[in-house]
């Protein structure tokens, strides 16, 4: 534990190397909040009117946790693995005394910690310029649920990219690619994250909701705004944990696989 | 004209007679390529089913909104094929192989901004042109207005090459590029939608500071017979103004290369 505690430690440490790096990443999620903000108080100009089951202040808030929930649940510094598996540095771990994947999500776990830190301050410094007005919940089971969600997304997000990850082992060249495409691209969108999925019709909300996706951000934040009763909430946790489990198996077995083919080209 | 040959030439053996072959049997090709397709429709899909249930957004309805966002995907998809060169300049920079670059025989600026042409972007405009044709013309525009279409599509064009060669010239002084195109990119992205939807200073700074208005709105609101000739000339004062700028600029800031790595 003391080990993990010390790789936290130099982990964070390091994020402040790159601070040119660090500050560009965050300017440019707050401006994909800002296009997401004057999009929907455009559509939302009257505030007594209700689309897609939103209201002004539920959208808003809507758009205005995404700030932070993305950085709880999609910072990671796990995206440098597949170059290090293309060039071969990856070697340098199998001889270290440590569990490569703690390893790799204690990293991540500091760089969530940042990142969340400096979004509550972007959090803040948006509230006060544009004082939308927000919803606050205040069932304590919902928000208990919330938590727990939000602890689900961020196992499941990582088992997900490191499933992405194992591409690399294969196809060296597509260690980027895979990583656009599916962690980029489709991650993004069907999470909720460029914007919620209760717009898209009730068939395909429900085929979306059978796919890991829409757990990691999506889902915590319905359930946060208090839009899925609690039965429906429950089922939901249930299908997460199901895909928790079912990726960590298949996580298992296909990084297993990529270990005995990897070649440590490069080296 | 033998002049604009020679480059042209120059530009097709870099970018189109060698590259395309090579890269289309590339399986990060095909991933980058599906990539774009679904990242284009899943935004399609998202102002369809918005405007399903908004019916309009800032007063455009669902025609005039996507003519908007193909609009932005035209100029922003044309950029990234002619100018993906731009992404690769600060390596150039830092390990001094830019003076390779100056010694040969043609314009520095020009390999440095068009060559290596993107491909993927290349293969993603046919179709693009045929949605823009086909929602512009659901809106019946005139000839004339046509005619302004394109023209400031063009002017879309000229200012982003204005943008990209003041990144250049940004990189030679700063060393730092991969971020300024990025946030550049980020803020065109507002474009995607009609930028009337933006409240005030923003509206006005989209338009004239950071002119993604004129690059991207302006050309969509002229098929819609909304830009009157006044419009498209004062446009294209803003466009050409902007590329002699930059040109000036990069001028400025080839005379501080210091060639420090090389």
């Amino acid at each position: 534990m003391k080990k993990y505690l010390q790789i936290f430690k130099i982990s964070f440490a390091q994020e402040f190397a790159y601070k040119v790096n660090f500050i560009m990443w965050r300017v440019r999620n707050v401006v994909q909040i800002l296009l997401a903000y004057f999009l929907w108080s455009a559509v939302f100009e009257d505030p007594q009117i209700t689309i897609f089951g939103y209201d002004q202040s539920k959208i808003l808030t809507y758009i205005f946790a995404v700030i932070l929930i993305r950085s709880l649940v999609f910072s990671a510094r796990s995206v440098d693995v597949p170059q290090e598996i293309s060039e071969g540095s990856f070697s340098n771990y199998l001889i270290r005394p440590v569990e490569y994947f703690r390893y790799w999500f204690t990293r991540d776990l500091s760089s969530k910690a940042l990142n969340f830190a400096f979004s509550l301050l972007e959090f803040a410094i948006l509230v006060i310029i544009f004082k939308p007005p927000l919803f606050f919940q205040e069932n304590l089971l919902f928000l208990t649920l919330f938590l727990l969600t939000i602890l689900i997304a961020n196992y499941l997000i990582f088992v997900i990219r490191f499933i992405v990850t194992s591409i690399t082992f294969w196809v060296a060249e597509l260690g980027w690619g895979g990583q656009f495409l599916i962690m980029v691209i489709i991650t993004e969108f069907l999470s909720g994250s460029i914007f919620p999925l209760d717009i898209f019709p009730e068939l395909w909300q429900k085929v979306f909701y059978l796919t890991p996706f829409p757990y990691l951000l999506f889902f915590p934040l319905q359930i946060y705004l208090g839009k899925i009763p609690l039965n429906l909430a429950m089922n939901g946790i249930l299908i997460s944990l199901f895909w928790c489990l079912t990726l960590s198996f298949v996580l298992k077995n296909v990084w297993q696989k990529g270990l005995k083919i990897y070649e440590a080209v490069g080296r | 004209m033998r002049r604009l040959f020679y480059y042209f030439k120059i530009w097709w053996m870099m970018n189109i007679k060698y590259i395309l072959p090579a890269l289309s049997h590339n399986w990060t090709f095909l991933v980058f390529l599906i990539g774009k397709i679904i990242r284009f429709l899943f935004f399609g899909g998202f102002i369809y089913f918005l405007l399903n249930g908004t019916k309009t957004l800032a007063g455009y309805d669902f025609n005039q909104a996507i003519l908007f966002y193909l609009t932005f995907f035209l100029i922003d998809t044309t950029s990234q094929f002619l100018f993906r060169e731009v992404y690769r300049f600060r390596s150039y920079i830092i390990s001094g192989s830019f003076d390779l670059i100056l010694i040969k025989p043609i314009s520095p600026l020009f390999r440095v901004l068009m060559g290596g042409a993107d491909a993927i972007d290349l293969i993603t405009l046919p179709p693009l042109i045929y949605l823009i044709f086909h929602f512009g013309s659901l809106l019946d525009p005139t000839i004339l207005h046509s005619t302004f279409y394109i023209l400031l599509v063009v002017n879309g064009l000229l200012l982003s090459t204005a943008f990209h060669i003041t990144v250049l010239a940004l990189g030679i002084i700063t060393l730092e590029i991969d971020h300024t195109v990025m946030i550049f990119r980020d803020l065109q992205s507002l474009a995607r939608f009609p930028i009337d939807i933006y409240k005030q200073p923003l509206q006005g700074i989209l338009t004239y500071v950071l002119p993604i208005g004129l690059m991207m709105t302006i050309p969509a609101k002229a098929l819609m017979g909304l830009i009157n000739l006044t419009g498209v000339l004062a446009s294209f004062g803003f466009g050409i103004l902007a590329l002699f700028i930059s040109l000036k600029f990069w001028n400025f800031a080839l005379k501080k290369y210091t060639s420090a790595s090389g």
